[in-house]
């Protein structure tokens, strides 16, 4: 059991830094997907892999194949793209599904406009995405913020957050915060998506962003409750997936996220609020 | 015999060649590159008779470029069209088809003795072209000099005026090669044996291994594209640790990270970067073939034995 | 003036340049309770949410003289209903006027919060979720949270949809002891015979003011019949409004001013309330 549980994790630095990584990443980004979830906004995350083009190309061209401009160049777009996006939604009747996707799709035009007049053959977005297996001290450093700038945010403006997903009328009629905390939420997720590129690729950002927030929604009937528990299964399934690297030699990225994938399909089916549950005929009722 | 034969040579040679010499002065031999490397040899061995256009520049990576239509009226117009071969450009097969040339496409590793990947390497390439062939064969001068003696006969049948020019200026540049190869050598030699392994992070030292000695390893594949497991990175550090490798190398294609990553891990320095699939710019320490294999050969011993 | 707890100057409100309640002048008194009635369109739910700041005038203004704390219990409320809360989640946003984004809630906001909804008869809902409950259940949730919200100014837009006798027989109950609190509370009716048995006071709208005044005035037949006279639609092609036609003097005095240019009959219609 020691061998197969934490040996990994002991001998090698690059897994313990997988883990401390991938961990981190779940708990900013994992909370901030079951708002996504429940907005119905969860298409947001591939949007906004697209989104970033332009400003890691704007960054590409000013200072070349360079990380660290790249991904404020990047993380400047996806912010301008979502703000855009929750502007028009706010002011005008188009909703923020609609207006998202009409932003990202104008500025993945214009960075595939940026690349083409530069000329390069080289694919940028491989520089821009990196691998939960080389996470050096800078992409570690970049997630430990971005996860606790996440997690004050989340806690400070909690009561809002809440009020503006469930009855976002009421809240304008006895506060101003609506918007602003709005589009804080968006920050929050531009912040966890794009930082979340950087150290661990598409994929595993995305997908932890998602999954585990997807599968809670089978167990609990209380926001605050599934956020933690979102939080526990992307914990879970970075454990598990970056075991299944390591034991059965499969892509780090891929193995988390299809254990994510597998305690989703494992919710569907069971979960207290899941298939079985509702379908199944009970063999007594209550009275009242 | 041989005199009347000399004769109608010549003869041939002062007929032709002011059509040969029109042409030249008109604008050169039109040579197709499919790299950067061949680049450097097409001009080396062609000189002023060629005009060259290079597909694949400098820093640029062959195993993922996305040709231009540019790139096929290039390919239209040329005469002679230099490629590696063993399945190098995976974009090649589909550009001469729509560009429609009638230039003859010269595989230069023709005559090359091709080696296989090892087997590590070979496991994780499965979804990619090279099927189990090592492409990189200029990584070996010896290899290397196939190429300009392929190159000059190619330019030869395109071009018989200057042919003289062309056999001329490769001997001198193969000459060059044959010094080049001594240096490698030596430098080899000074390093102690037991040092002699290297990491990087792309497996195109093939050749350069074979043919002098120093054993590279690398932590993915050949393809841009693979994502390594976590037990394929484990193993590495155990590798190395087991091998005793000496220095760790980035080059400039692909993620660096992860090689630092494994540099940190086995404490090894990272030692800078190599060459390996493409030239420098013309302001990099790689601008030519012979300043590639120098530049590596130099930041190897450099790694190994120094800091 | 400092009777009032609203005051309505010239106030335009409606939507794309089209007026859902045109040129309203007036007072509500403090402590007044009033019905809002009138046929479908003709601009109660838009009188509400201008009141409560959610629609801009267009023209004319709204006065909060008091800067008095608002209830406002929508028609359709925008309540996502599938979001996962229980009951007594949803009735504690009403707190939020008092403790803020920040404030922690003390014993005394948990008893206020159990108390609400023991008076609108949800006593023991406290743990269920929100997606369990029906249309009725929700509703009396929703009134359990404007008590919570312990306002001075109460606007309710229809609250007696989709409920039975009995809990109807509970809501007045409240609004009747909210009265006697005097608080100022305004509600949309379309029952005539509750307004007249509950209800001191009417404004009677239809895009214009009717009649606003006494219950028993204002629901007099003749009243009534104009009322139901507006035209409902919006059109295109209907004149612009000009500002200087137009001083009708208080329509709170319970008569209505006839006007030779007949610009009233705009045919621009309201928004369906």
């Amino acid at each position: 059991m020691y061998q197969l549980l934490i040996a990994p994790f002991v001998e090698y630095g690059f897994m313990q830094r997988a883990l401390f990584g991938s961990l981190l990443l779940s708990l900013g980004g994992c909370p901030v997907g079951v708002f996504l979830m429940l907005r119905r906004m969860s298409l947001t995350g591939d949007a906004m892999a697209h989104a970033i083009l332009p400003g890691a190309a704007a960054g590409f061209l000013f200072y070349g194949l360079q990380i660290i401009p790249m991904t404020i160049g990047g993380l400047i777009a996806g912010v301008i793209v979502a703000m855009a996006a929750g502007l028009v939604s706010h002011l005008t009747i188009q909703k923020e599904d609609a207006s998202l996707a009409a932003f990202y799709l104008i500025s993945l035009a214009v960075g595939v406009l940026i690349v083409s007049v530069r000329g390069s053959s080289v694919d940028l977005m491989h520089v821009l995405f990196g691998t939960v297996l080389a996470l050096n001290d800078e992409a570690l450093a970049l997630i430990s913020g971005i996860c606790v700038v996440t997690l004050a945010a989340l806690f400070v403006f909690w009561r809002a957050l809440v009020a503006e997903c469930m009855d976002p009328l009421f809240l304008r009629s006895v506060s101003r915060l609506g918007a602003p905390v709005h589009f804080l939420f968006l920050f929050l997720v531009v912040l966890n998506l794009v930082g979340g590129f950087q150290a661990l690729g598409t994929l595993l950002s995305v997908g932890l962003m998602m999954l585990p927030a997807a599968a809670a929604r089978f167990w609990v009937a209380r926001v605050g409750p599934m956020c933690a528990l979102a939080i526990a299964i992307g914990f879970f399934s970075c454990v598990a997936g970056l075991l299944l690297s390591y034991h059965a030699s499969l892509p780090s990225g891929p193995s988390i996220i299809l254990s994510a994938g597998a305690i989703y399909a494992l919710s569907i089916v069971f979960g207290t609020r899941g298939m079985l549950s509702t379908r199944v005929r009970h063999h007594r009722h209550r009275t009242a | 015999m041989l005199k009347p034969l000399r004769f109608a040579l010549a003869l041939s040679v002062i007929t032709l060649s002011p059509f040969g010499a029109a042409a030249a002065q008109a604008d050169g031999l039109k040579v197709v590159a499919s790299f950067s490397i061949i680049g450097d040899f097409a001009k080396e061995v062609g000189g002023d008779r060629v005009s060259i256009v290079t597909l694949v520049g400098p820093d640029g990576d062959a195993h993922v470029y996305e040709p231009s239509p540019a790139d096929a009226t290039t390919m239209a117009k040329a005469d002679v069209v230099l490629v590696n071969g063993l399945h190098f450009e995976g974009f090649l097969k589909r550009l001469v088809e729509t560009s429609g040339t009638k230039a003859a496409v010269v595989e230069l590793t023709k005559g090359v003795t091709p080696l296989a990947f090892k087997q590590e390497v070979a496991e994780e390439h499965e979804g990619h072209d090279h099927g189990n062939v090592d492409p990189h064969a200029f990584q070996s001068i010896a290899n290397a000099k196939i190429y300009v003696a392929n190159v000059a006969d190619a330019f030869c049948a395109a071009d018989a005026a200057g042919c003289e020019t062309y056999k001329a200026n490769a001997t001198r540049y193969a000459g060059q090669l044959d010094a080049l190869e001594k240096e490698v050598k030596d430098a080899v030699a000074a390093i102690p044996a037991e040092k002699r392994t290297i990491i990087t992070s792309h497996d195109a030292f093939g050749y350069f291994e074979h043919e002098y000695g120093l054993a590279f390893h690398a932590p993915e594949g050949i393809s841009t594209e693979a994502e390594p497991s976590a037990a394929d990175v484990a193993k590495l550090i155990d590798q190395v640790k087991a091998d005793k490798a000496s220095a760790v190398f980035v080059e400039n294609i692909t993620n660096q990270r992860l090689v630092e990553q494994i540099a940190s891990e086995t404490g090894l320095k990272l030692g800078g970067t190599l060459y390996s699939d493409a030239l420098s710019p013309a302001d990099g320490p790689a601008a030519t073939y012979i300043e590639l294999m120098r530049h590596n050969m130099a930041t190897i011993k450099g790694a190994i034995l120094g800091s | 003036m400092s009777e009032s707890a609203l005051v309505f100057r010239d106030l335009t409100l409606g939507y794309a340049r089209h007026p859902a309640v045109h040129h309203l002048s007036g007072n509500v008194a403090t402590g007044s309770l009033t019905a809002v009635v009138g046929a479908n369109g003709s601009g109660k739910s838009t009188l509400m949410k201008g009141i409560v700041g959610a629609l801009k005038p267009m023209d004319g203004e709204i006065v909060n003289p008091r800067h008095a704390r608002i209830a406002y219990l929508p028609q359709q409320s925008e309540l996502d209903r599938t979001f996962p809360a229980r009951v007594v989640d949803l009735v504690s946003l009403g707190l939020w006027p008092r403790r803020g984004l920040l404030g922690r809630f003390r014993p005394e906001d948990r008893e206020a919060v159990a108390k609400a909804l023991a008076a609108v008869g949800l006593g023991g809902f406290e743990n269920r979720s929100i997606d369990t409950l029906s249309g009725g259940q929700l509703q009396r949730a929703l009134f359990a949270r404007v008590l919570v919200q312990d306002a001075e100014i109460i606007l309710l837009d229809e609250p007696f949809n989709a409920i039975d006798a009995k809990t109807l027989v509970d809501l007045v109950a409240l609004i009747k002891r909210w009265h006697g609190e005097k608080r100022t509370i305004m509600v949309v009716v379309h029952d005539h015979n509750l307004v007249r048995e509950h209800f001191p006071e009417t404004l009677l709208l239809a895009r214009r003011p009717i009649a606003w005044g006494d219950t028993v005035d204002a629901l007099r037949p003749e009243n009534l019949l104009r009322a139901r006279s507006f035209d409902e639609a919006w059109r295109d092609d209907a004149p612009w409004c000009e500002p200087d036609h137009h001083d009708h003097g208080h329509a709170h005095d319970g008569h209505d001013h006839p006007h030779g240019h007949d610009h009233h009959d705009h045919r621009s219609g309201s928004h369906a309330a």
